[in-house]
């Protein structure tokens, strides 16, 4: 068992990511003293991973890679639970040339079958020739690559310990070469692998480290996040190691069933900087007791980012306030917004500002699509956080249905062009080309509009639904319904209804011929328990006769249209009324 | 000291009651997913319950593989029964 985390004073002077490379980076941090430290669920120091011996780790097992004959920029696979050695895989990729990309861990009940075919749609879509997992994921993993002609090689990282040293010479990485692939959906079929090359990647690790959190001496970073999130990799690995900072990490797993361990290590080793999404921060406030702020000191927290989804303005008053008698200072708040598709951040607030927001009348969002600032008291409004300015490099426009870029105040599809943007999705043409428009600028599918340089988001397109931080696609959930014998393709919709205390719940509507109550109840059952397995998440399934799905001119359901017609039948001016019924 | 099944059985049972009405039979068969509704969040606090209750460390890889609940008082009196 480690005793001693790395140290938050580094011995060497401070380099904000002014590397060509991420192996470049490396080879500097690993001259100084900080690192990476694992805790476990109960907060003891489980083991310590400085910079230097992730470097020398990194490339012993990069020799090793070399040794199983793949050539220079193939792919490898790796699943990524929170733990040394996914690091040391990663970069030992990198140092032999090779792509890496990180695989979710289950996280669901009964979940097996499902998770095994999401691994193979990754391992197809990134056609990796070799994969990884340790030893408690290592049998899903076989399972998945069973029968696959282009991986050579499957294993856990003590059985490559084991294999033979290469004498083959690692060659430096080169700026235009693809340093990973980030995966952006837990589909089952056609998840999209996002290329992001080394120059992108430093071009957006500079904009975070400098300009998004003004890294200095003395900073600290805590992470739950996990390692195939690009909000954990990019932001929590990647751009710590990249300015020579320490990290703590938390699992996932342990932080999603204690939350308050996290808050606890921010406190214990005087962390400056740990990010969340909105509903990290709201599982902290749900569960804290007020014995807990007693032995509590956030008080050295001065960016707390917020990421990653939709940022309610309530989400984060109620964290202040609970957390403002442990020191908590609500100044720290740093709102930013990003995807994976640009690397990871496109616009940052000004740190030290907390977050501001702007209030705007809620009908004439609705009707007129103009955020209009609420000038009397008593209407309807609704609240946008300001998500702050484009990282240098980059630029941020609001257009229209034609693609005309819109003025201030007015919500349309958010678009970024800059330097860290995706080259595409690997080996899909078609999606690229969907995305990335003509001018290299991004669909980035977030609806938002602009004010005086800032950007806020005001919600998702209808083709994905957030439910408890987690992106689903409303494709994936039609995709498993059409896999069922009764639904034909293009009679499923799905998308999600939220209700005023901001719970969303996923709505599936069936155009079904089943006449039979109990047929009828078998496929909803069967639907909903699918869902679950592949989504963690419940669901109401709505069987409703043919033809009463809307379709637009050329055949394709409306997913927008569907969502209309479910409230009008179900008359949900009270949404939340659907969402609690659900069950029963 | 090995737990005997139904004394895990037992235990359990008193933790899952707060996913179902005081009119619905919890027994070995009972579905998590489509009975009792368990959802991702549910099902954390659940875990954190489990590991309270029985002073133990819930691999999560291992609920991969359970859908019932006798299958979760398997995984429980495996986990247990390793530790010793």
């Amino acid at each position: 068992m480690a005793t001693i985390p790395t140290p938050t004073s580094n011995t060497q002077s401070q380099r904000l990511a002014d590397f060509e490379t991420l192996t470049g980076a490396l080879e500097y941090a690993a001259a100084g003293n900080a690192g990476y430290n694992f805790y476990d669920a109960k907060g003891n120091l489980r083991s310590v991973l400085p910079y230097q011996t992730l470097r020398r780790n990194a490339c012993a097992s990069a020799q090793k890679l070399a040794g199983l004959g793949l050539t220079y920029g193939e792919r490898v696979a790796i699943i990524a639970d929170t733990t040394p050695e996914f690091i040391e895989l990663f970069f030992a990729c990198r140092y032999a040339g090779l792509v890496p990309f990180a695989m979710p861990v289950p996280v669901n009940l009964g979940s097996h079958a499902i998770y095994v075919q999401q691994l193979r749609g990754m391992l197809e879509s990134g056609q990796a020739s070799a994969a990884l997992a340790n030893i408690d994921y290592i049998n899903f993993l076989q399972e998945a690559a069973e029968g696959s002609r282009r991986l050579r090689w499957v294993g856990t990282p003590d059985q490559l310990g084991k294999l033979p040293v290469s004498d083959l010479e690692l060659k430096p990485n080169h700026p235009d070469e693809i340093a990973y692939l980030q995966f952006t959906s837990g589909s089952t079929r056609g998840p999209r692998g996002v290329i992001i090359t080394e120059r992108s990647l430093m071009s957006n690790l500079r904009g975070i480290v400098r300009n998004g959190l003004e890294i200095r001496p003395g900073d600290r970073c805590a992470s739950w996040l996990p390692f195939y999130h690009d909000m954990g990799l990019v932001g929590m690995v990647m751009a710590p190691m990249v300015a020579q900072v320490s990290v703590d990490y938390l699992a996932t797993r342990d932080f999603a069933i204690r939350p308050l361990q996290w808050l606890r290590l921010i406190s214990r080793n005087r962390a400056t900087v740990a990010f969340s999404q909105p509903f990290g921060l709201k599982l902290c406030t749900l569960r804290v007791r007020d014995s807990d702020l007693e032995d509590l000191d956030l008080s050295s927290w001065r960016a707390a980012g917020v990421g990653a989804e939709m940022i309610r303005p309530d989400t984060l008053r109620n964290f202040a306030e609970k957390f403002a008698p442990a020191g908590f200072d609500a100044r720290a708040f740093l709102p930013c917004y990003g995807l994976a598709e640009s690397t990871l951040a496109v616009t940052f607030s000004q740190i030290g500002q907390g977050f501001q927001s702007l209030c705007v009348d809620a009908g004439t969002l609705v009707d007129k699509k103009i955020a209009v600032r609420l000038q009397a008291e008593g209407r309807k409004f609704s609240e946008f956080v300001n998500c702050g300015r484009p990282l240098p490099e980059h630029t941020v426009k609001v257009v229209g249905d034609t693609g005309e870029s819109l003025p201030d105040l007015r919500v349309g599809s958010v678009l970024v062009q800059g330097s860290s943007i995706m080259t595409g999705y690997f080996n899909n043409p078609e999606d690229t080309s969907k995305t990335l428009r003509p001018g290299n600028w991004l669909d980035t599918g977030d609806l938002g509009f602009l004010f005086e340089g800032d950007l806020y988001v005001t919600g998702r397109r209808t083709d994905v639904i957030i439910v408890n931080g987690r992106n689903i696609r409303a494709q994936d959930i039609e995709e498993l319904a059409e896999q069922q014998p009764e639904v034909r393709t293009r009679e499923a919709s799905a998308f999600g209804i939220t209700d005023a205390n901001d719970v969303t719940t996923i709505v599936l509507v069936i155009e079904c011929r089943l006449t039979s109550i109990t047929d009828r109840q078998s496929l909803t059952t069967r639907l909903q328990r699918l869902v679950y397995m592949a989504f963690g998440v419940n669901c109401l399934v709505e069987l409703v006769p043919p033809h009463t799905l809307p379709r637009t001119s050329s055949g394709k359901l409306s997913r927008f249209a569907a969502r209309q017609g479910f409230l009008q039948r179900t008359q949900l001016t009270d949404q939340l009324s659907a969402a609690e019924s659900r069950d029963k | 000291m090995a737990s005997t099944y139904n004394d895990i059985l037992e235990r359990l049972r008193f933790h899952l009651r707060q996913f179902t009405g005081p009119d619905v039979e919890i027994t070995a068969q009972t579905d998590l997913i489509n009975e009792l509704a368990i959802d991702s969040v549910k099902l954390l606090n659940l875990i954190m319950e489990i590991e309270d209750e029985f002073d133990i460390s819930v691999p999560i890889n291992a609920l991969a593989d359970v859908q019932t609940v006798h299958e979760l008082v398997n995984l429980i009196q495996r986990i247990k029964v390793a530790r010793q």
